[in-house]
C-alpha cells in the first residue's frame, strides 16, 4: 500500500532551477512538494508515496514525461493523482498526448506564480 | 547572487559543455538519435529555464537553435557541417551572454539579430551559409570564461571548491600535528596513550585520503572542449582531423587538472596546426587524407601519464636546425654533434616557433617553452618522440596531487632540505678525488674544466654541491672518510647529481607555496614543516640545474661533456669491458656486461610473492617479475641478489623491468673479452677467460624473454620499418651475438659477418639492405675506411650506416661524419641503437617518396 499525500506536489524536470522556481510558487501556496530530475526517478518517488498532485516536464532524460504517465497511470489507475504537464511552445503537439495519456491539465513554460496557482485552481487543487 | 542565477549559471555551463562534445559527435554520426536528443533537450532546458528568469536575450537565440535542432529531429533538415557551425555559433553566443551575466548579474546588452537570422535561415531550409553570414567569425575569447564552468559535473552532491580547499589545509594541518605526536611519542616511556596514537594515525591516513578523493577529477573534464577546438581548427585549416581521446576517465586532483588544461589545448592545437598536413599533402604521402590525434591518459605509479601524439609529418629536424642557428641558440658545430632528437628537443627553448607565418590558431606567442615550464612548476616531465613522415608523441608525466608529496629529507652545512620523491632516481656514495683508482667498491668523483663530475655506470653524471650552491658554508664535498651522498636528480631528459652531508628517511610532506619574498629564488619550490615542528625548504632540482647552468636545455655540453670525459679518461675502449661476475646453480663464475645492468638489489625473501606461479617483487611502485637463473629459488635464503634490467623509453610510455635472481654478486672487473662461442646451452653465449678463469658469459636476450616474452617486440610499436634488411659488420663474436638476436626479435632481417672485406663482398655481388650496423675498431679494414669505401660508389653509396663504438669523442664523431657513417651508436645501448635506425630508414623511406 502506498500512502498518499493530499497536499504533497511532486516536481518532475530535469532542470534544478525549474524545480526550485515551482517550489517556491507551491510551498508559498500550502503545499509540500518533492523533486525528481527525470521519469524514472518520479516513477520510484509515487511508489514509496503517492503524491497529491504532479507537475510534470515531458523532455527528461532516462524516462521522458510521457512515458512516466503512461506507467503512472497503468500502476495507480486513470485519475488520481492529477497531473499537471508542463510544455512551451515548440511542442504543442505533446500536449494531445499527454492528455491522451492521461494528463490533466497543461501548462505552458514559462509560468509563474498566477499561472500555476490558476491551472491549480482549475483542476481543484486549491 | 540570486541562487536562483546561480544554479542557473551553472547548470547551464555544464549543459555548454556538454553540447560541445555531443555536437562534434552528432557532426561525424548523423545518424546518431541518441545524440540528437541529447542536444534537443540540453538545449530545450536552456531554453526552458531562461524564460523563468527573464532572460530575453539568452532565450531568443536559444529558441532559434532549438528550432534547427527540432527540425533535424523530425528529419526535415540534414546535418551539415553549416548547421552544425551555425549551432555552435549560437552556442557561442550564449556562452557569451552566460559569462557576461556571471559576471553582472544582468544580461549584456547585444545585437543577436544576424544570429538570429543565420538560424532561421537554416531552419527553414534555405542554408545560407552560416560562415558567409559572418556569425561564425565572431570572437569567443573576448568575453571572460563563465565561472561556473569548471564545477564538478553530473554529481550527487554540489559542494563549492573553496569548502573543499579549506578540508584540504586542514586536514594537511592534522597530518602535520599527527607528525609531530608521533615524533614526540617515540620519545616517550609512557606507553598509555601510544594505542589511541596508532588510530589518530590511521584515522589521518585515512581522512587524508578521503579529503583527497573529494578532489580528484577526470581528466576528461580538461578535454571537453576539444573536440570543438579540433573541429574549427580543421575547418579553418581546411584540414580533416579526427580526435580520438582515450582514458578520460582516469582521475586527478583538480588543481593539477586546473593547471594542465591549457598546456594541452596548446599541444592539441599545435599537432593540428603543424604536425598534421594537408589532405593533398597526406595523399600525396600515401596516408589516408584524414589525419589522427590522439590523446591517452593513464596512472602509473602515483602519476598520470598523458601522451598527445599525431600521425603527421613529423618535426622537421631541419628546419629546426635552421631556426636554431638564426635565432644563435646553438652553432653549427655544437648542432653537428647531436642526435636529431637532441635538436628536436629544442622546440621546448624558449622563444622558439618553427610556424614559418604566425597563424590565426597557433603561434600566439607562447610555445613549448611555455608549456614545458608550465608541466615542470607541477613537478611534471614533458618528453617527445617524433619520426619523420610517421608523426609526434609528447608524453607528460605529472604527479597526482600537488597537496601532499612523497620527499627525500637530506642535510647540507646543518640545514634540512626536502627533495620531491618524483625528481630522485637513485642515491649514490661516492668515493672522493683524493682516493686511489682501482678501490673498486665507490664510484669515483672527477673533475672536467673544473666542473666535478661522477663516473656513474659508463656514464659522466654533472655534480652539484649543495653546500656551494647555497653558500651555507658546510664542508666541502667529502667527508671524513673521503665518501660523500649523492642524490641523483631528473632534470629533464637529463640527470644531475646534488651532494649533500646526510641523507634522511622519506616523507610525506605537506606542501606549502614559497613565501613571495623569496619566490625569486628558483631553486626552492615550496616549504613544508616536518614532523619535529621545523620549516624547511623543498629543492626544485629543476630550478637548481638551471642555477648552476647544468641542464636547463644545455643537454647538448652535458653530453660533449659526457664523451670528453670518457676521452680523457680513456675508458670503455672496445677491447676492456667492464663485466659484473656472480654464480648462479653452480660454483663457477658466470659474466654479464656491466653496462646492461641498471641496479644490484638485495631483496628480503618476505618481498618476494608469487603471482601466476612466477615469483614478482613490489619495486619501485610496480610489480617487478624474478627470473631465478639456478631454475627455482632458494627459498631459505632469507636475502635475494637480484640483478635488476630496466627498459625506460619515456617517449613511449615504456617503462619495465625484471630482476634476475642469482646466488651472489661476486665482483665487478673490466678485462678483455675473447669469447669461445658454445651455442648448444640455452641462455648462455659462451666461454671467456675474465680476471684468469673460465667464465660463462650469459646471454641476456635470453632471460629477459623468460619474463616477458615481447620485450624486444615491444620496441617496434608504430614501427612500420618492421622487415628492413640490416648489415651487421663486427668483428667481435660476442657482440655479434648480443645484435643479432636482439635485432631480429625487433623485427629486422639481419645478416651479419665478421669483417668489413666480407661486407665489401656482398656488396659487389650485388646483395642489397636497407641500413648498415658497423663497428668502427676492426682488424684489418676498420670502420671508418670501409664506409669511405662504400660513399665512394657502388649500389650502397646511399645507405644509412650507424656507427657501433666503444668510445665517442666528440672529436671521432666528426671524423666519422666526414668518413660518411649517418650515425653513432654507443656500443650496449641497444634502444638508442634501433631508435637511431628506426630514424635513418624512416628519414631514408621518406626522401624516396619524395624523389
Amino acid at each position: 500500500m502506498t500512502a498518499r499525500s493530499a497536499r504533497l506536489c511532486l516536481v518532475v524536470d530535469d532542470s534544478r532551477v525549474v524545480r526550485k522556481v515551482a517550489r517556491r510558487i507551491l510551498e508559498a501556496h500550502g503545499f509540500a512538494v518533492e523533486e525528481a530530475e527525470d521519469g524514472r526517478a518520479a516513477l520510484d518517488a509515487c511508489r514509496r508515496r503517492l503524491p497529491g498532485c504532479v507537475l510534470l516536464d515531458w523532455n527528461m532524460p532516462v524516462m521522458n514525461g510521457i512515458e512516466f504517465l503512461k506507467a503512472l497511470r497503468q500502476e495507480f489507475g486513470p485519475d488520481r493523482p492529477p497531473v499537471l504537464f508542463c510544455t512551451t511552445e515548440n511542442d504543442i503537439s505533446f500536449i494531445e498526448q499527454a492528455i491522451e495519456s492521461g494528463a490533466q491539465e497543461y501548462i505552458m513554460k514559462p509560468f509563474d506564480a498566477d499561472i500555476l496557482v490558476g491551472k491549480f485552481a482549475q483542476v481543484g487543487l486549491l | 547572487m540570486d541562487d536562483l542565477l546561480a544554479d542557473f549559471l551553472t547548470e547551464t555551463s555544464e549543459s555548454l559543455a556538454e553540447l560541445d562534445v555531443a555536437l562534434v559527435k552528432l557532426e561525424r554520426a548523423p545518424d546518431d538519435s541518441e545524440t540528437l536528443s541529447l542536444i534537443f533537450r540540453l538545449v530545450h532546458t536552456i531554453k526552458g529555464t531562461c524564460g523563468f528568469l527573464g532572460l530575453p536575450r539568452l532565450e531568443r537565440v536559444a529558441h532559434a537553435a532549438e528550432n534547427v535542432l527540432g527540425r533535424v529531429r523530425d528529419k526535415v533538415l540534414p546535418v551539415t557541417p553549416d548547421l552544425v557551425s551555425t549551432v555552435l555559433a549560437a552556442l557561442d553566443r550564449i556562452k557569451d551572454i552566460v559569462a557576461g551575466l556571471a559576471a553582472t548579474e544582468t544580461e549584456p546588452a547585444g545585437d543577436d539579430a544576424t544570429l538570429i537570422a543565420a538560424l532561421d535561415a537554416v531552419a527553414e531550409g534555405r542554408a545560407a551559409g552560416a560562415a558567409a553570414a559572418g556569425i561564425v567569425a565572431q570572437p569567443p575569447e573576448a568575453a571572460p570564461e563563465p565561472a561556473a564552468e569548471a564545477a564538478v559535473a553530473g554529481q550527487t552532491i554540489r559542494v563549492g571548491v573553496d569548502v573543499l580547499e579549506d578540508l584540504m589545509t586542514l586536514v594537511s594541518e592534522l597530518v602535520l600535528t599527527r607528525n609531530q605526536l608521533l615524533q614526540l611519542a617515540r620519545s616517550q616511556e609512557n606507553a598509555s596513550f601510544a594505542v589511541p596514537l596508532q588510530r589518530l594515525s590511521h584515522i589521518t591516513s585515512d581522512l587524508q585520503e578521503g579529503v583527497m578523493k573529494t578532489r580528484m577529477q577526470p581528466i576528461g573534464n580538461a578535454w571537453n572542449k576539444l573536440p570543438r577546438l579540433v573541429r574549427d581548427l580543421a575547418r579553418d585549416l581546411d584540414k580533416r582531423i579526427e580526435l580520438v581521446m582515450l582514458g578520460a576517465e582516469t582521475e586527478l586532483d583538480r588543481q593539477v587538472l586546473e593547471l594542465i588544461k591549457d598546456p594541452l589545448t596548446h599541444m592539441v592545437r599545435n599537432s593540428g596546426d603543424h604536425g598534421l598536413e594537408a589532405p593533398a599533402e597526406r595523399h600525396a604521402a600515401g596516408k589516408p587524407e584524414t589525419g589522427h590525434i590522439s590523446l591517452n591518459a593513464f596512472h602509473e605509479g602515483g602519476h598520470i601519464i598523458i601522451e598527445i601524439a599525431d600521425d603527421g609529418r613529423g618535426l622537421p629536424v631541419d628546419r629546426i636546425r635552421a631556426k636554431v642557428v638564426a635565432k644563435g641558440l646553438a652553432t653549427e658545430a655544437e648542432l653537428a654533434g647531436m642526435s636529431d632528437m637532441q635538436i628536436q628537443r629544442f622546440i621546448f627553448r624558449p622563444g622558439f616557433s618553427t610556424a614559418a607565418a604566425v597563424t590565426a590558431v597557433s603561434g600566439r606567442g607562447v610555445g613549448m617553452d611555455v608549456v614545458k615550464t608550465n608541466i615542470e612548476r607541477i613537478g611534471g616531465t614533458i618528453d617527445l618522440k617524433s619520426v619523420p613522415g610517421h608523426g609526434t608523441t609528447f608524453t607528460i608525466k605529472i604527479p597526482l596531487t600537488l597537496a601532499i608529496v612523497s620527499a627525500l629529507i637530506v642535510e647540507a652545512g646543518g640545514e634540512r632540505f626536502a627533495i620531491p620523491q618524483i625528481s630522485v632516481v637513485e642515491l649514490v656514495r661516492a668515493g672522493g678525488a683524493r682516493q686511489g683508482q682501482g678501490d673498486g667498491a665507490e664510484p669515483m668523483i672527477e673533475r672536467i674544466d673544473g666542473t666535478p663530475v661522477l663516473r656513474l655506470r659508463d656514464r659522466l653524471l654533472p655534480l652539484v654541491n649543495l653546500n656551494d650552491l647555497l653558500q651555507l658554508g658546510g664542508g666541502t664535498e667529502s667527508a671524513q672518510d673521503g665518501s660523500v651522498h649523492i642524490v641523483v636528480a631528473q632534470v629533464g631528459a637529463s640527470t644531475l647529481g646534488i651532494i649533500v652531508d646526510r641523507v634522511f628517511d622519506t616523507e610525506e610532506i605537506v606542501v606549502k607555496p614559497v613565501a613571495p619574498i623569496l619566490r625569486h629564488i628558483t631553486m626552492f619550490s615550496g616549504n613544508t614543516i616536518l614532523g619535529d615542528g621545523s620549516v624547511i625548504m623543498i629543492l626544485d632540482p629543476n630550478g637548481i640545474a638551471r642555477a648552476t647552468g647544468i641542464a636547463g636545455g644545455s643537454e647538448a655540453r652535458t653530453a660533449e661533456a659526457r664523451e670528453a670525459g670518457r676521452d680523457a679518461a680513456g675508458m670503455a675502449t672496445a677491447s676492456h669491458t667492464a663485466m659484473l661476475l656472480f654464480r648462479a646453480g653452480g660454483a663457477e663464475p658466470r659474466a654479464v656486461p656491466l653496462g646492461l645492468v641498471a641496479r644490484l638489489e638485495d631483496i628480503p625473501q618476505e618481498r618476494i610473492e608469487f603471482s601466476a606461479g612466477q615469483p614478482v617483487t613490489q619495486y619501485r611502485g610496480r610489480l617487478m617479475p624474478l627470473v631465478p637463473m639456478a631454475g627455482a629459488l632458494d627459498m631459505d635464503k632469507s636475502r635475494q641478489s637480484v640483478l635488476v634490467f630496466t627498459d625506460v623509453d619515456r617517449a613511449l610510455g615504456r617503462d619495465r623491468c625484471m630482476g634476475l635472481v642469482v646466488d651472489e654478486i661476486v665482483d665487478v672487473v673490466e678485462d678483455q673479452l675473447r669469447i669461445e662461442l658454445t651455442g648448444d646451452r640455452a641462455g648462455l653465449l659462451g666461454t671467456a677467460v675474465i680476471a684468469g678463469n673460465a667464465t660463462d658469459v650469459i646471454d641476456i636476450g635470453y632471460w629477459l624473454t623468460q619474463a616477458f616474452r615481447d620485450w624486444f617486440r615491444g620496441n617496434e610499436r608504430g614501427g612500420p620499418l618492421q622487415g628492413a634488411r640490416l648489415l651487421v659488420v663486427e668483428d667481435s663474436d660476442f657482440f655479434r651475438q648480443l645484435l643479432v638476436p636482439a635485432l631480429s626479435a625487433a623485427g629486422y632481417d639481419v645478416t651479419a659477418v665478421g669483417d668489413a672485406a666480407q661486407a665489401l663482398r656482398l656488396r659487389d655481388a650485388g646483395v642489397m639492405f636497407d641500413a648498415v650496423v658497423s663497428d668502427i675498431e676492426m682488424p684489418d679494414m676498420g670502420g671508418l675506411a670501409f664506409v669511405a669505401d662504400l660513399r665512394a660508389g657502388g649500389g650502397w653509396a646511399q645507405l644509412p650506416v650507424v656507427a657501433l663504438t666503444g668510445h665517442a669523442g666528440a672529436a671521432r664523431i666528426a671524423a666519422g661524419r666526414e668518413a660518411g657513417f649517418t650515425d653513432y651508436v654507443q656500443k650496449f645501448e641497444r634502444d638508442a641503437l634501433l631508435a637511431s635506425l628506426r630514424q635513418c630508414l624512416a628519414a631514408r623511406s621518406d626522401a624516396r617518396l619524395a624523389a
